[in-house]
């Protein structure tokens, strides 16, 4: 009898196993980021610019009024960006930073956020600035949706520029990998590939400066 | 030794249905709050693919515009695309999974039940976008409003089913496991309160089953269902309607993606290209949930038949794996109203 409630709690518990299940994105963005530096070196936050799909594009100006059908203005799309900025500070803006080494969170983006609309592509700008600027010899910015709903890719060919920083500063660049049945495979047996999915598909903003 | 096999063999089968449902199911249940899904080899390659096909969508719409024979391309891509894309959270795989290896269903009615909830997701997107956005002219926000009361209410319903099974399934398990006399309880299963017709349940004394077996499985049908039916509830609408509620726990809730091209080939001035696509997609959707289905029932299926070669052990097993399945469903209920798991956001950006 133990034997079979070993069985039947062996059954139970193989059905909450985390399951080699798929998000799959339905937006997809493609952004510019631009790290911004005080004078005395320090990082302040980051600008972003984010363009997103036709498809979605065309979705999010649903119903929107404009002057002149098919072109809309910053000030008609302001309502939409507000919108947009209160969803994402939900998703923490899909923005990490690692300050040395350390996690360092982003404040609420500065007032002079908007969405462009230009060639049917939706754009939104925003800067995030740090709660404070941070001395940072390595610093990192990650873009992604955990959850992958959301797909981010820097834009080709130079995605990120550096606002003002000290010359010595030196940018790389991650590229969120392609998914492949051969990396779907490795995910599969990497533990932590289970517990932030999204990040594997992160797009890496790397500055070391001296 | 040679006399506990059937045992450990319906104990093996057991498993093996849970390790076919899992991968199937929508979204794993992390252990941990933040857990997000792991792609598997197959479920990655899947993931590219209907990617890829994804965006040849918007792609078509625009083309159909100009040349009609990119229409057809389009509705072969996007049949292509609902199958590979229901491989993803929200298309009802886990829910229907486990209410079929509940309910102890047919893979036969798997299909059909698929194929209804495929059919009802995609009239619930068409429907809220024809009225929302082509009748209101309602905005991207409004209608992601409007999404969330209905998958409030899909969730919640996904709950109560989970909820119902589980008081069936799990007082035929205890009574089995305190090892009381099948005959006590017998009256137990003609004192569910729902709606339906019991006659048949009555009359089936014909079959096969030992009379043990025979009373524990019509104790513990939900839906006063009893097993291995006459040919005649086989035909009947009885096991449509009990399977309804499952129909529209999983049904009522659209696909953003689906909403999305509407919207999109709607922006383009072709609507109706749009929802000829939302329809073609279901399809596809309904022969990935169909073909899951199908696999759980079959390992059910599996596990039932050894069961019946050692009735009383096994068969706790197999009252276990039900009552386990409905248990799935309600955590899977309550994970998604919680927002615990996030099945799918349509206003995240």
């Amino acid at each position: 009898m133990t034997a079979l409630l070993r069985l039947l709690l062996a059954a139970l518990a193989s059905l909450f196993v985390v399951a080699p299940a798929a998000a799959h994105p339905h937006v997809w963005v493609t952004a510019t980021s631009e790290p911004v530096y005080a004078p005395d070196g320090s990082v302040t936050g980051i600008r972003q610019h984010w363009a997103f799909d036709d498809m979605y594009s065309a979705f999010a100006l649903q119903g929107l009024a404009s002057k002149e059908k098919g072109k809309f203005t910053r000030e008609e799309l302001a309502p939409l960006a507000k919108v947009n900025m209160q969803q994402l500070k939900e998703s923490a803006y899909f923005s990490y930073a690692t300050v040395d080494g350390k996690k360092t969170p982003f404040a609420d983006p500065l007032p002079g956020y908007g969405l462009d609309y230009k060639n049917e592509i939706l754009t939104l700008n925003f800067t995030l600035p740090f709660k404070q600027p941070v001395k940072a010899k390595d610093l990192t910015i990650e873009l992604y949706d955990p959850t992958y709903f959301v797909a981010f890719t820097l834009a080709k060919p130079a995605p990120v520029h550096l606002i003002g920083a000290p010359a010595q500063c030196k940018l790389d660049i991650e590229w969120p990998r392609e998914m492949s049945y051969a990396l779907g495979k490795r995910l599969s047996n990497n533990p932590e590939a289970a517990t932030n999915f999204g990040s594997f598909f992160a797009n890496k903003i790397i500055v070391k400066c001296p | 030794m040679t006399r506990r096999w059937p045992v450990w063999a319906t104990g093996a089968a057991a498993l093996a249905v849970c390790a076919l449902i899992d991968p199937a199911l929508a979204q794993p249940f992390g252990l941990h709050a933040n857990a997000a899904p792991e792609p598997g080899g197959f479920a990655g390659w899947i993931l590219a693919e209907q990617a890829k096909f994804y965006l040849k969508l918007s792609h078509l719409i625009r083309a159909s515009k100009a040349d009609g024979s990119a229409a057809y391309t389009l509705l072969g891509i996007s049949f292509i695309y609902g199958i590979f894309h229901a491989a993803g959270p929200g298309h009802g795989k886990a829910v229907i999974s486990s209410y079929l290896v509940a309910n102890d269903e047919t893979w036969r009615r798997g299909v059909i039940l698929s194929f209804c909830s495929a059919i009802l997701q995609s009239l619930t997107a068409i429907g809220i976008v024809a009225i929302a956005a082509v009748l209101l002219g309602a905005t991207a926000h409004v209608m992601g409003n409007t999404v969330r009361v209905i998958e409030t209410v899909s969730y919640v319903f996904i709950i109560l089913i989970g909820l119902r099974l589980f008081w069936v399934k799990g007082r035929s398990f205890l009574h089995l496991l305190h090892g009381q006399p099948q005959t006590q309880h017998h009256d137990h299963g003609h004192a569910h309160d729902h709606g339906h017709a019991h006659a048949h349940a009555h009359h089936d004394n014909g079959h096969a089953h030992d009379p043990h077996h025979h009373h524990d499985e019509e104790e513990a049908s939900a839906w006063g269902h009893a097993h291995a039916p006459e040919p005649q509830e086989l035909k009947g609408p009885h096991w449509l309607r009990r399977g309804l509620a499952a129909i529209v726990a999983v049904g009522l809730r659209p696909c953003s993606g689906a909403i999305i091209v509407l919207v999109f080939a709607l922006a383009q001035g072709l609507f109706w290209i749009g929802v000829a696509s939302t329809f073609v997609m279901g399809l596809g959707t309904a022969i990935t949930v169909a073909a899951v289905a199908t696999l759980a029932v079959g390992a059910r299926g599996f596990a039932g038949k050894l069961a019946k070669s050692k009735p009383g052990a096994a068969l706790l097993i197999v009252r276990g794996l039900e009552t386990a399945a409905a248990a799935v469903i309600i955590l899977f209920g309550a994970a998604l109203l919680t927002g615990y798991m996030v099945s799918e956001r349509l206003m995240g950006v």
